[in-house]
């Protein structure tokens, strides 16, 4: 793998028109990736999925270099309808279109960022690898108090133009103070074994509202990394909703820094696996100081030999009195062979703090099928009612109606 | 209508039900009186199709073979169970859990399904017939609802699926005189000369109410004596123990 990356990572650079020194930094993240390689269950945060292995699996070799000179035409089918929405839209890693429409054009400023690279304080070698090889990236500023009056839906098209490829991407956003933003992250993918590489650092400033909706729907073999960095200042709140389900191996990683006073963190997911998917969400929540809230709840629905992995961790520090914090998970298993597995993590250097998790899974229960089947049901509409029952309260969290009507829709929930 | 004729059945090798006889008639209502642990549950669930039993002999319905029918197909030929304790479904609205009921009920009978407006219509006018809180109808299935609203949720179903043969698992359980007197009236609402009813229960108390053509002693797995209304009494005086 070190020549292919070498060879690659020459050829990326020779399009890019870059600065010794960027260079030399871009240089830097390359070595310590060759160093690491790809995360392997020997690291904690990656013991229920090996994704060295993984990718041996399901693609073996990777190629890093992608062509970004030309241009990809646009599939306007993807497009959600009868939602107005502003639009990013990246096909095969290349971002084809920024668009704001709906929007007033001073309160949003989109900076170019492709020399800087991402300094998060991560330890994930994907991190160096993100920083080698990301081509192009953006900051979007929202202004301070500008509510953003339509969602923002970032579409992430892949095509079958690609096969076995590395692709990364990054985005930036800063919120100013009173800001506020609803991004949905849509998955489309046609194309087979690539590994999509992707990083978001958002920074949420005093009373700013981050909504943040994750939909990976469209059944596809592709491999995804998708890290989400969030810092909150006073009064501030994110929510993220996930629904993962259809890429061939998923980790969401949402890393969540509650630094100010009063601010507060939603993350609410659905997975929902067959075959031999394995997806997981890896959540730290860091509580850095006085009166934060977080509230996870997280259920899915596994068929055949699907695997599902929960790991949250929620993190306390001795600032951090009267700390609001919750998980929950729940899972039901539809095949001997499917298989849940949740880790639960609590550190807590505080002492008046309100801290709690929990954690069930099992087969859906033969009495509430029979009871159903009693009233006349069948049993593929007895099992598809308390499935859809079992998933609906987590969609219900979603706080925004119009979206949340909208995920419904295209996840197939009911009321 | 119904013929059960030397029905005997297991569970987990135990054996529960041991040559099992009953006939019931269009239009007739059976009262079932037993102990704990003499089979009455066990009879209601194998009428109704639950699985995990052992089971031998015959039960015809309409002439048919029961066993031949899936729990739905029972249902859709006409036979209800009011459960003893009816679960809670958390996530399913009790309006929409009605609807798709009755309509899979209606479809495989060969009838038009009905739609939201004309579902509506009749579940509100049943529900006030039976004083059920129609704030229930909106809620998930069961969940949170007292005893008394769960065992009316059960007859309000019994109501909108008009089975011929309604098996009343001892639901007068749990209820008090109020929703007793409910639960009955909505029970002789569905009284006529064609359906009929198996009631199950510990006490006399609900057969005031709902006054049984036929009173049945079931003790360890068996019928011990059958008789009028009156058994229904005399057995109160005296007690299961002295007809062992």
């Amino acid at each position: 793998m070190k020549e292919q990356l070498q060879k690659d990572f020459d050829n990326t650079i020779k399009n890019l028109s870059l600065s010794q020194k960027d260079i030399q930094v871009k240089k830097f993240y390359l070595d310590n990736f060759i160093n690491r390689g790809f995360p392997n269950r020997r690291e904690e945060d990656w013991k229920f999925s090996d994704l060295n292995q993984i990718i041996k699996k399901n693609i073996g070799e990777l190629s890093f270099y992608s062509e970004y000179t030309s241009t990809n035409k646009i599939d306007t089918s993807v497009f959600v309808d009868g939602l107005e929405h502003n639009k990013i839209v990246f096909i095969n890693g290349r971002i084809e279109k920024i668009d704001f429409d709906y929007e007033k054009k001073d309160q949003i400023e989109i900076v170019d960022q492709s020399e800087s690279i991402n300094e998060l304080n991560i330890n994930n070698s994907l991190s160096d690898l993100n920083n080698a090889f990301t081509n192009k990236s953006f900051k979007i500023l929202v202004k301070k108090g500008y509510k953003l009056s339509k969602p923002l839906i970032i579409y992430h098209t892949t095509n079958s133009k690609i096969w076995s490829k590395n692709i990364n991407l990054r985005l930036n956003f800063e919120l100013a103070e009173d800001s506020s933003l609803r991004v949905i992250d849509l998955f489309n993918d046609t194309s087979e074994k690539n590994f999509l590489n992707i990083f978001y650092d958002f920074e949420l400033k005093e009373n700013a509202i981050l909504k943040n909706y994750k939909v990976d729907k469209s059944e596809n073999r592709n491999i995804k990394y998708l890290f989400n960095n969030i810092d909150q200042n006073k009064n501030s709140i994110s929510e993220t909703f996930i629904f993962s389900s259809g890429s061939n191996f998923f980790k969401s990683e949402i890393n969540c820094n509650l630094k100010g006073e009063y601010s507060s963190a939603y993350v609410n997911g659905i997975f929902s696996l067959k075959d031999d998917k394995h997806h997981e969400i890896r959540t730290i929540i860091n509580h850095l100081t006085e009166n934060t809230i977080s509230y996870q709840l997280i259920k899915s629905v596994l068929e055949d030999s699907s695997k599902a992995v929960y790991q949250g961790k929620i993190f306390v520090n001795s600032k951090a009195q009267k700390t609001d914090g919750y998980q929950l998970s729940n899972a039901i298993l539809l095949h001997k062979d499917s298989e849940f597995n949740a880790k639960p993590e609590l550190e807590i250097y505080a002492d008046d703090v309100k801290c709690s998790h929990g954690s069930a899974s099992g087969s859906l229960n033969e009495d509430s099928i029979f009871y159903l089947m009693s009233r006349g049901l069948n049993y593929h509409q007895s099992r598809e009612l308390l499935i859809n029952g079992f998933l609906l309260d987590v969609v219900e969290k979603i706080t925004d109606s119009e979206i949340k009507n909208l995920i419904k829709n295209m996840i197939g929930i009911k009321e | 209508m119904l013929k059960i004729s030397k029905l005997n059945a297991k569970i987990d090798n135990k054996e529960i039900l041991k040559n099992f006889s009953l006939n019931i008639n269009p239009g007739e209502v059976h009262a079932i009186m037993g102990p704990n642990g003499s089979g009455k549950s066990t009879l209601s669930n194998i009428l109704s199709g639950k699985k995990g039993y052992d089971v031998s002999g015959e039960v015809l319905f309409e002439e048919k073979d029961l066993f031949e029918f899936e729990t739905e197909e029972r249902a859709h030929k006409g036979i209800f169970l009011a459960f003893q304790y009816p679960l809670e479904i958390p996530g399913v609205n009790t309006n929409i859990f009605l609807k798709t009921s009755l309509n899979a009920v209606r479809k495989a009978r060969g009838e038009k399904e009905l739609d939201a407006i004309e579902f509506l219509k009749l579940v509100k006018k049943k529900s006030r017939e039976l004083k059920f809180d129609e704030d229930k109808l909106n809620r998930q299935l069961n969940v949170g609802f007292s005893g008394g609203e769960k065992k009316k949720n059960e007859i309000l179903q019994m109501s909108l699926l008009a089975p011929k043969l309604s098996i009343l698992d001892e639901t007068d359980s749990g209820l008090d005189i109020d929703a007793l007197k409910i639960v009955a009236d909505g029970v002789n609402a569905l009284r006529d000369d064609k359906n009929s009813f198996l009631i199950i229960t510990h006490y006399q108390r609900l057969l005031d109410y709902i006054k049984p053509d036929y009173v049945h002693v079931l003790m360890n797995g068996k019928i011990v004596k059958s008789g009028g209304a009156e058994l229904a009494l005399e057995l109160e005086k005296k007690g299961y123990e002295n007809f062992h």
